[in-house]
């Protein structure tokens, strides 16, 4: 799912690049939330994916001159904030702090109480699949992210994780099959 | 049962082919031939079958994830952009 139509995005950067503050005002309306759903999953907590949402907006503007118009800009947006995500994540590893592995950042935890059966195994697989997703370090985590979950070409995830389309694919086989591995006992139990 | 060297030489060298190939054959980036040789190997590995329909649960539930809606997210960035932008 795209924020903005390429179109639109295209003219509203070519504004911005030329300082014009409300077409930037415009693009964050349009992909604040979009980007923050992407950062929730490679940071710690709300909080957190709310300042790395800000302040990959703020870098954007800072550098929107250097900003080249050869990707989308929301795939350019997409490579501030992971590199963002992954600053912090270092600086929490240098403090000794886990890289947000807990479920505190999970979005959505379901209420099953009064659920049926299938509703209780679609949650179970939900959670499951978050906790899978966000035990892979960052590097593995992100193309799986930007291709399988926010649905990126190949090539647009590529980019914004600034690497080959070989080298690319290559970590999103592994990150695929480490999170296929994680849910192996989930679908043992379907087999049965 | 007659043990066949060749034999078992070549499947399991199709069997990591095919293993390294799962998620190209799943995204259709396999060319025709590469297609077919995916193909023929996945019909008589019950390993590799299963491999295969299993990842593919896996990223049919993943493309259903979907984001957090945080409605409140935008305002946030526009003030800090006001005050420090």
């Amino acid at each position: 799912m795209r924020p903005v139509s390429a179109e639109t995005e295209m003219v509203l950067v070519d504004k911005a690049r030329s300082g014009d503050r409300l077409a930037f005002e415009e693009l964050i309306r349009r992909s604040a939330e979009q980007l923050y759903a992407v950062v929730l999953r490679f940071v710690a907590d709300d909080d957190e994916a709310r300042e790395v949402t800000q302040d990959a907006f703020l870098r954007a503007w800072r550098s929107i001159g250097s900003f080249e118009g050869r990707s989308r800009f929301f795939t350019w947006l997409y490579r501030i904030a992971i590199n963002e995500a992954k600053r912090r994540a270092e600086k929490h590893a240098m403090a000794g702090q886990p890289e947000s592995l807990d479920a505190k950042g999970i979005p959505d935890a379901p209420d099953w109480s009064e659920a049926p059966q299938a509703r209780f195994e679609q949650a179970e697989l939900r959670d499951a699949l978050e906790v899978a997703v966000r035990s892979l370090p960052l590097t593995y985590r992100a193309p799986i992210i930007l291709c399988d979950i926010e649905g990126l070409s190949t090539s647009e995830a590529a980019a914004a994780m600034e690497l080959s389309e070989p080298a690319f694919k290559s970590r999103l086989h592994r990150a695929r099959l480490s999170v296929r591995a994680s849910l192996d006992h989930y679908f043992l139990e379907q087999e049965r | 049962m007659k043990y066949r060297p060749l034999r078992n030489f070549r499947f399991m060298r199709e069997h990591r082919w095919s293993s390294d190939h799962l998620s190209d054959y799943i995204d259709h980036e396999l060319e025709v031939v590469e297609r077919e040789r995916f193909e023929a190997h996945i019909s008589v590995c019950p390993e590799c079958h299963r491999l295969l329909a299993t990842l593919r649960r896996t990223l049919e539930s993943l493309r259903d994830l979907g984001g957090t809606t945080a409605p409140s997210v935008a305002d946030g960035v526009l003030r800090r952009f006001r005050e420090q932008g």
